[in-house]
């Protein structure tokens, strides 16, 4: 089992970032709201569920205890809101959801390498959109594990800590991810590039 | 906390070294982790206007006052249910019992139809017995007091009543 027990040190850092609680939402806001889109493709959800996720922290920040980092506590807390809101609306199945749901086309508009010529550049923009599509296409936790780990760069010890699951269920989890957006992405399995 | 993949691979066994993809892939992985960035940055550049967090705190007022109209419509259903089954549970129902009330005159009635349907008339030969019988029978009668019945008489109301 992974130790989350951080360092005296880094605990007390923790609980004094905590205090300051508009200086906590200055610094995770984005990377929350971050996560969040990516896990639900919606931007005004997401905001939405952004709040909730501060106001929830918010209320129980005396329950924190610095064992976590608090990127982790609050990514924890953003993980459950997100799996409420997916159960809620499997339940409210009638209604119109995503109507705000974000363009793959938007997301993928832009490629940082300038570089390159435009034919690359549009098979590039491409290929991220056919990431886009399979990442949304993966089950809730794949997706997840899949997200901390390329998107947020979280450790594999740091995302079984978040999501609560062993270091080698993340692995398999984000084995099957992969190879699900490989084979999408490149049209075929790994090991053959 | 973030070590760049490429750096990580050094660190990993041939299996996860899977989890790591490198190459064309890779590249691509990078591109839609700065796609994501860019796409969320442009909403979260802008800093945190004042009251940011008021909407959710309505929000959750509007969802315990749900919740708790919920229950409340939850509990007068059940208290509806309950009254309505109320007297059915004091008040059961009685079971059905067939009483056949029969009167004495449809007895009677009854009687005399299988009487008229089973008796007989009597043969020609037996005649003088029948005149014997209603003469003897009363002197019989007034001789014996605790016999009632002829000898005679007996066998024929048997078959008169068969």
């Amino acid at each position: 089992m992974v130790s989350t027990e951080l360092p005296p040190l880094a605990r007390a850092e923790s609980l004094l970032e905590l205090a300051d609680f508009d200086e906590v939402v200055r610094l995770y806001r984005p990377r929350i709201f971050r996560f969040l889109m990516a896990s639900l493709g919606d931007r005004d959800l997401a905001e939405s569920l952004t709040q909730d996720c501060f106001l929830k922290a918010y209320t129980a920040r005396h329950q924190f205890r610095g064992d976590s980092s608090l990127a982790t506590w609050l990514t924890r807390i953003a993980l459950n809101l997100v799996r409420d809101h997916l159960r809620s609306r499997r339940m409210r199945f009638w209604q119109k959801t995503r109507d705000t749901a974000l363009d793959i086309v938007d997301v993928s508009d832009w490629i940082p390498d300038a570089a390159c010529s435009p034919e690359e550049t549009c098979l590039q923009q491409e290929r991220v959109r056919e990431i886009w599509r399979s990442v949304e296409k993966l089950s809730r936790q794949q997706r997840t594990v899949f997200l901390l780990r390329f998107v947020e760069e979280m450790e594999l010890s740091e995302i079984a800590e978040t999501t609560g699951m062993n270091t080698s269920t993340v692995k398999s989890h984000l084995y099957r991810a992969l190879r699900v957006v490989r084979e999408r992405v490149l049209g075929k399995p790994e090991g053959e590039q | 906390m973030n070590k760049h993949p490429e750096q990580l691979r050094d660190t990993l066994s041939p299996h996860e070294v899977l989890l790591e993809p490198s190459g064309q892939f890779g590249q691509d992985l990078k591109n839609f982790r700065a796609a994501v960035h860019r796409a969320a940055g442009r909403q979260t550049s802008q800093p945190v206007p004042f009251g940011w967090l008021n909407a959710a705190k309505r929000r959750q007022r509007r969802a315990q006052h749900r919740v708790m109209l919920a229950w409340a419509t939850a509990a007068a259903c059940a208290a509806l249910l309950f009254a309505g089954t109320l007297p059915l549970m004091h008040h059961p129902k009685a079971p059905v019992t067939v009483q056949v009330h029969q009167s004495p005159n449809e007895d009677t009635a009854l009687l005399e139809q299988v009487d008229t349907a089973v008796s007989e008339s009597v043969p020609s030969s037996l005649a003088p017995l029948q005149t014997l019988d209603n003469g003897t029978l009363d002197d019989w009668n007034t001789t014996t007091s605790t016999n009632k019945e002829t000898p005679l008489s007996k066998p024929e109301k048997k078959n008169v009543s068969q």
